[in-house]
């Protein structure tokens, strides 16, 4: 187990403290008044080092105990600025200048100032870990100044639009505390993996990578908290849906996952002890297509594809109605997700018409499920159902998503098809469009292997036009590019379900981090 | 001496036994098509993060020479580090290793205490309605999926009695451990409230651990007592007129607990590294949740780890049984 700080007083000196405190009724009254708030997640918390990971499941440690120049709040999801409190952009959208707030500290009470931001930067790019991914393209190490205590200055080596958008990933470190801790050149990584050096609305108490952390509210934070704002907040580990579902109603904790089944859902309403938040969220669920095995590289093919799949009964009978169609890639309440756009709908005799066209001689496919994902093997079923209706054959097999995610750098070893969601690392269509189509990104994020000179040409250009009114149509015309093509089986878009206890009154919803940036949750009396 | 000797050559098979379960689980975790480096990395990573991140945990090299690296290590008293928890995979086991190892306790002395018994009964009552009943229900507890009635038990105990908590290990965060086992550390200090708590949180765990555990326990009983009855000895001791009862539980029981020490024994290795299951439901914090987590991560050394100690605890607990045996049994010697 492990703490973020040394404790000052020693266990008795803290009791003896505490007894004496409790004896006053104003103190004793304001402590049992303390709002606690116990989260179960899915994922285990195994590691509290911020620019180590980068995933949806761990979200909450970066989100509470660190703070970042800017910051993703509401639905659809606008980027606040939070460290900062201003950014000046060169014309040429290539430098990135950033004055800081003043009078921020960290939890050890020293200053941030521009160096740790700088620091924050480098160990990202040093350590090739977590978000390393979003900025190595564009900021050399080395390249990012502190101009003085409060002014940083991100020179990039070349337009990038999303900057802003992928700079909500930059947590700043204490960089003194964390230089202290260095170990052969490991940036602080093993320490920072167990211990926290933040300046984020919540502090570390404890930690234990078997159980979760828990973390309390940090009076010094420069944001104001909400009145009943949450004071003590556990993130425990819960792997099993139906545990997570009876502590649910039995009020074991206070929120859990907002991506359950439809019958979970429906089970914990009955319930009466949980109440939800429902929201549309940016997490659209599609098959990936293997665009480098014949005959999948033929769109009449994939249009057939598009064509043998019940859109209406997946979402609306299976899944209950708890996610809406998205006939595109970008989700539908994203900027540069065109309006009008009609996608495809389930039509045999015209994915018969379209086989009809296919050159190759078709052979049967294979779709690689997420095992242990219900919706990934169910819509893989479904697929398969409307196939052999078309005389297509197709097989499918489950296997677990670490299984699969080798298989999508390999055109070789890839599956013809998986069904799979992609999930929000931050609100801008390049998430959608560019990491998941570009060519360059073969790899990287493109695991259908789909080249198109003007998707690749738009979805750069996008990149260069850092006004987000002119990278609208680019994004739109992409859309409307991926669907014509077929490039993937565009089903649906998630739905947020988030489940809460009574004890709380209310909640700010924001796709990237589902609630999770507990800031915002307001507790009942 | 022939105990010593004994105890010196399952020692001396101890090492290579290890290392061809070392090479088999090696040889099966790496056949699977799974690349932990590129799932570490994400979904958007460039390949030169995938590549840096196989280049430092060694991934990048010959399955031969990554097991030589491993098999040297591990010799030197380093299991590596988790790509997870980014820590020695043994410091994470032994973490673990005390809210197993006391799950594992209390669900074998309870299986123990019931089971003996339930089997003394069964053999002496046999074809009984009595012995009926009793085979019905070890039969029943042995048949029944973990996962299942892990559920039903939450469903009864937790949501309709509301006697248990539904999940983990203690309310809060537990005190500071002494020795790691809650029950332990609370009655080292006198916390009578953290023993009440620790004691709630591990009933249904340990029922759920406890019953196919006293099924086997059960029917072992059963046979040996069968099989001792028909014994000259018995015969004897009751034609000396020796109460029935001094009879069953000296010199029966006695006998025939031979053969179910053996299963006592394996059944306790098979809770130590066999709770996955139970712990994944109960969000119970041990070395089952970590393995669980490991194989979803495809975390190499970790699973390593714990399937060289789950091979070391059987190992250990074969050893035990072989000398208490020996022990009980003068001809096993």
């Amino acid at each position: 187990m492990s703490q973020g700080f040394e404790p000052v007083m020693g266990r008795r000196g803290v009791l003896a403290g505490g007894t004496a405190l409790s004896l006053l009724p104003g103190v004793a009254a304001a402590a049992a008044a303390r709002m606690r708030y116990i989260t179960a997640n899915n994922n285990p918390y195994d590691i509290l080092d911020p620019h180590q990971v980068f995933d949806i499941g761990r979200i909450a440690i970066r989100l509470n105990m660190y703070d970042a120049l800017v910051r993703w709040v509401d639905n659809p999801p606008k980027l606040e600025m939070w460290l900062a409190e201003k950014v000046d952009i060169s014309a040429d959208g290539q430098v990135y200048t950033f004055t800081l707030r003043s009078g921020v500290t960290f939890h050890d009470g020293t200053a941030l100032t521009a160096e740790d931001v700088v620091w924050s930067m480098e160990r990202i790019l040093g350590l090739k870990k977590g978000a390393y991914g979003l900025f190595s393209d564009v900021v050399m190490p080395g390249s990012t100044k502190a101009l003085d205590a409060r002014t940083v200055r991100f020179s990039l080596n070349k337009p990038f639009a999303v900057f802003m958008a992928v700079l909500s990933e930059l947590w700043v470190v204490n960089s003194k505390v964390v230089k202290g801790r260095e170990k052969d050149g490991d940036w602080g990584a093993e320490w920072l993996t167990r211990n926290e050096a933040g300046s984020g609305g919540y502090r570390l108490k404890r930690f234990d990578p078997a159980i979760g952390f828990q973390c309390e509210r940090f009076e010094g934070h420069f944001m104001p908290f909400p009145k009943g704002a949450v004071d003590d907040a556990d993130f425990r580990v819960s792997m099993e849906t139906a545990t997570r579902v009876l502590g649910m109603i039995k009020g074991e904790f206070t929120t859990t996952d907002g991506y359950m089944p439809a019958e979970q859902v429906e089970r914990m309403k009955a319930s009466g002890n949980v109440w939800f938040k429902e929201a549309e969220s940016i997490r659209t669920f599609y098959f990936i297509m293997n665009h480098n095995k014949a005959p999948m590289n033929d769109v009449n093919l994939r249009r057939a594809l598009c064509c043998m799949f019940d859109y209406d009964g997946f979402n609306n009978n299976i899944l209950g109605g708890t996610v809406v169609r998205n006939p595109g890639i970008i989700p539908n309440p994203m900027w540069g997700a065109p309006k009008d756009l009609k996608g495809y709908s389930y039509d045999i005799d015209k994915a018969k018409w379209y086989l009809a066209q296919v050159k190759d001689k078709l052979r049967p496919l294979q779709i690689g499920a997420m095992a242990g994902y219900p919706q990934s093997e169910q819509a893989a079923q479904m697929l398969q159902a409307g196939a052999a209706k078309a005389g297509l054959e197709i097989k499918v097999v489950a296997e677990p998503y670490t299984t699969i995610a080798p298989k999508l750098d390999d055109p070789d070893r890839a599956h013809d098809l998986v069904p799979l969601w992609r999930s929000a690392y931050f609100a801008d269509p390049h998430n959608w469009t560019g990491y998941l189509f570009n060519s360059k990104n073969f790899k990287a994020g493109n695991a259908s292997f789909y080249k198109n000179a003007r998707v690749d040409e738009l979805t750069e250009q996008a990149l260069v036009v850092t006004d987000q009114e002119k990278r609208r149509p680019l994004y739109e015309e992409v859309s409307r590019i991926l669907v014509d093509e077929a490039v993937g089986l565009f089903v649906n878009n998630t739905k947020f379900f988030g489940p809460y206890g009574k004890s709380v009154k209310s909640v700010r919803f924001c796709p990237i981090g589902d609630t999770q940036d507990i800031r915002w949750i307001e507790m009942n009396g | 001496m022939r105990l010593i000797a004994l105890v010196l050559r399952r020692l001396l098979w101890m090492p290579p036994t290890l290392l061809g379960l070392t090479l088999i689980v090696f040889s099966v975790s790496h056949v699977i098509p799974s690349d932990p480096a590129r799932v570490l990395a994400g979904e958007n990573a460039p390949v030169e993060q995938v590549e840096a991140l196989r280049r430092k945990y060694g991934l990048d090299r010959p399955l031969p020479e990554q097991f030589v690296r491993y098999v040297r290590d591990v010799v030197g008293g380093n299991m590596g580090v988790s790509l997870y928890t980014q820590r020695p995979v043994a410091s994470d086991l032994v973490e673990r290793l005390p809210a197993t190892f006391e799950l594992a306790l209390f669900a074998i002395v309870l299986a123990v205490v019931v089971g003996l018994p339930l089997g003394v009964v069964s053999a002496l009552k046999r074809n009984t309605w009595l012995d009926h009943a009793i085979r019905l229900v070890t039969i029943t507890g042995l048949a029944m999926a973990a996962f299942w009635l892990a559920i039903l038990l939450q469903l009864l105990f937790s949501m309709k009695l509301n006697l248990t908590p539904v999940q983990g290990r203690i309310d809060g965060w537990g005190p500071e451990p002494i020795t790691g086992f809650y029950t332990v550390d609370a009655v080292i200090r006198g916390d009578w409230e953290t023993l009440g708590s620790a004691l709630r949180y591990l009933f249904l765990p340990m029922i759920t651990l406890a019953i196919p555990a006293m099924a086997t326990i059960v029917r072992f009983t059963r046979a040996g007592v069968l099989n001792v009855m028909n014994s000259n000895f018995v015969f004897y001791q009751a034609a000396m007129g020796l109460p029935r009862r001094v009879v069953i539980w000296k010199y029966i029981l006695r006998a025939a607990l031979i053969a179910t020490l053996t299963q006592i024994g394996l059944v306790f290795g098979n809770l130590l590294a066999g709770a996955v299951v139970v712990e994944t439901v109960y969000s119970w914090p041990g070395l089952g949740t970590y393995a669980y987590n490991s194989i979803l991560q495809s975390d190499y050394n970790a699973i390593m780890g714990f399937t060289l100690f789950t091979g070391s605890v059987f190992i250990g607990m074969n050893l035990l049984v072989d000398v208490a045996q020996a022990v009980l049994d003068p001809r096993g010697r």
